[in-house]
């Protein structure tokens, strides 16, 4: 495969990761190699175990892959220091969680500074943007326990755009709602695959996958289609 | 708006407010501890200086006996068990190189209502080893006249020029020629009159408690002593430099500095680990969180910060409790050393102190800069991965 590292946001070849576990080995990934475009909404699906989350740590340079290659934004990052990782991950990767990860202590537009907080920066009024977009400016001095299922997952997207990622990673982004709660969550991502961001999703919930624009389904650390 | 990075180890302290609670007050127990130890220390020395200056001499000449005993009572005042003859004053004014030579006859008696009052008999070379006197009236010059100390003619109720009963003794009377301001020491309590009169009332003619010496040139205080240890009274005399006196007192009360700097010292271990075992937990219940931290684009600097704030934060409100808990105990804690100590200034000495101060603020910083480290270490190891799962520390 060519991954045409500079025309893709995210581009592996061969990804591997191999974790040791007693005295055996277990190959949580296994060869894995894909393209993910600039603008593209994919969605990783798959059983459980089947290696999904560990190729999404991969993928946002939490992890180092036991062998293969990865790009990201035609950036190797094999060639990336610990520092430099962390730098990416703070200047062009936004995170969703699916337990939202929101500190309970800081209120809702605190928790939505916290990645310029790392990176040193000023707000100037992109909290607020970003809050009237997730449609919870009414809401912004409130604390997360304050907070329904939905609204502290908009929250989290909120948070994981305030540094204008390239790219937004998300693991089970409804995993945590309900239906409803979640279709909102779904029609939130759509919007902003429509407006440009490049999403992928690692999710069990076919209604977030059939909203992708594409499905990788991976088998046993591999992808099978 | 910047939202100040602040915000993070200060809301974690806010989160468990209990166990904040219980770390700053191990913290101020350590922080009281130091400040009572660093107070007590320059206080002490402060005061006992001052103490040695206001008598306004460089040497103090004493019966035969311990020469700190009677010191302590020339200090404080008190009824002496021996006595000096007051044939030696003249041999100790003739000794080359003593300015002035001061006698002395002190008695103490108890007034009816069971309060201590110490007679000062001496004469008006007293007035030249105490040029910051200041004197309401004039100082006594006839047998029946007295100086009052301040805090004494408050007690009675004296005014210049009252005639009244000294008390203690019977059935004497004496004016009030003049009233002693305010000198922060012992003499605040005294009654000085004439040395003759003194000899009189108390029966003791032709004695003396003690001499006072000051000298033409201080740079020649050994020389001094051996000369007046030379004299023909010699033999009769403990001559003892005030400057000794100061070093001899600071070393009498090492035993006491020793405990308390080793209380100090196991308070500041108990505060350090009270710490750090307060973070260790705050870091494992965090894991998740701080892996979130790392997914964001925290480094492993920002997690290290984050967690040192936390721990000096803590320190530095511990160090505001324990020096207001130390300031408000000061009093007590004086009360206790006093019956301990073979000798304390007249004045509070373990009172408010900046260099105390500055040394608690200090210390609750290193204190919490030390107590971080491990705490630290763990949390900046968690993995960005974390984040995703919540993994365990295993710690």
């Amino acid at each position: 495969m060519n991954p045409s590292p500079d025309q893709a946001v995210v581009a592996a070849e061969a990804l591997t990761k191999v974790y040791r576990r007693a005295a055996e080995d277990v190959r949580a990934l296994d060869g894995v190699s894909l393209t993910v475009r600039r603008g593209e909404f994919v969605a990783i699906v798959g059983p459980s175990g089947a290696g999904k989350t560990t190729l999404l740590n991969l993928l946002g340079c939490m992890d180092a892959p036991s062998s293969g290659r990865l790009w990201l934004e035609g950036r190797e990052v094999q060639q990336l220091n610990e520092r430099g990782r962390t730098h990416l991950r703070r200047e062009r990767l936004g995170f969703v969680f699916q337990h939202f990860g929101l500190v309970p202590t800081l209120t809702v537009a605190e928790n939505v500074a916290l990645p310029l907080v790392f990176a040193r920066r000023t707000a100037d009024g992109r909290v607020s943007r970003l809050l009237e977009k997730v449609g919870l400016s009414s809401r912004r001095n409130h604390r997360p326990h304050e907070l329904s299922g939905g609204e502290m997952q908009r929250v989290a997207i909120a948070r994981a755009l305030v540094n204008e990622p390239a790219l937004l990673l998300a693991d089970e982004p409804t995993g945590n709602l309900d239906s409803v709660t979640g279709e909102a969550v779904i029609a939130l991502l759509r919007q902003l695959n429509a407006e440009g961001l490049t999403v992928v999703v690692v999710t069990h919930n076919p209604a977030l996958a059939g909203a992708a624009g594409r499905q990788l389904r991976l088998a046993d650390g591999r992808l099978a289609g | 708006m910047k939202t100040s990075w602040l915000i993070l180890p200060w809301n974690e302290w806010r989160r468990r407010p209990v166990r904040t609670g219980v770390t700053v007050m191990g913290v101020s127990l350590a922080v009281a501890a130091l400040f009572s130890l660093v107070a007590f220390e320059r206080g002490y020395r402060r005061g006992l200086q001052a103490e040695l200056d206001r008598l306004g001499a460089h040497i103090l000449v004493v019966p035969k006996g311990c020469p700190y005993d009677a010191a302590s009572l020339a200090l404080h005042g008190a009824n002496w068990p021996c006595h000096l003859s007051a044939d030696y004053l003249a041999e100790i004014r003739a000794v080359p190189g003593v300015k002035a030579a001061m006698p002395a006859l002190m008695s103490a008696l108890r007034d009816p209502a069971g309060q201590l009052v110490v007679y000062v008999g001496t004469d008006a070379s007293l007035l030249g080893l105490r040029p910051q006197w200041r004197i309401r009236g004039r100082f006594p010059e006839h047998g029946a006249e007295i100086l009052a100390g301040c805090e004494l003619a408050h007690r009675y109720g004296w005014h210049v020029g009252d005639a009244v009963r000294l008390p203690g003794l019977t059935n004497v009377s004496a004016t009030i020629c003049g009233l002693l301001e305010v000198t922060h020491g012992a003499e605040d309590y005294f009654i000085h009159l004439p040395l003759a009169e003194a000899q009189r009332q108390f029966r003791r003619p032709n004695e003396l408690t003690h001499v006072l010496v000051r000298l033409a040139d201080p740079t020649r205080l050994d020389e001094m002593v051996r000369q007046l240890h030379g004299c023909g009274a010699g033999m009769n005399l403990n001559v003892v430099p005030l400057t000794h006196l100061f070093r001899t007192f600071q070393q009498l009360i090492n035993s006491t500095r020793s405990l308390l700097a080793c209380i100090v010292v196991v308070a500041g271990l108990v505060a350090v680990v009270g710490v750090a075992n307060a973070l260790l937990m705050a870091v494992g219940e965090r894991t998740r969180e701080i892996g979130v931290f790392r997914a964001l684009g925290a480094s492993r600097a920002d997690i290290v910060r984050v967690v040192l704030a936390e721990a000096v934060m803590v320190c530095l409100a511990g160090a505001g409790v324990g020096i207001a808990l130390a300031v408000a105990g000061a009093r007590s804690l004086e009360v206790w050393l006093r019956t301990r100590l073979p000798l304390v200034p007249a004045g509070g000495f373990a009172a408010w102190d900046n260099y105390a101060c500055g040394a608690c603020v200090l210390g609750a910083v290193a204190l919490g800069a030390l107590a971080a480290w491990v705490p630290a270490w763990r949390a900046c190891e968690v993995p960005p991965q974390a984040a995703m799962r919540g993994l365990g520390g295993g710690w």
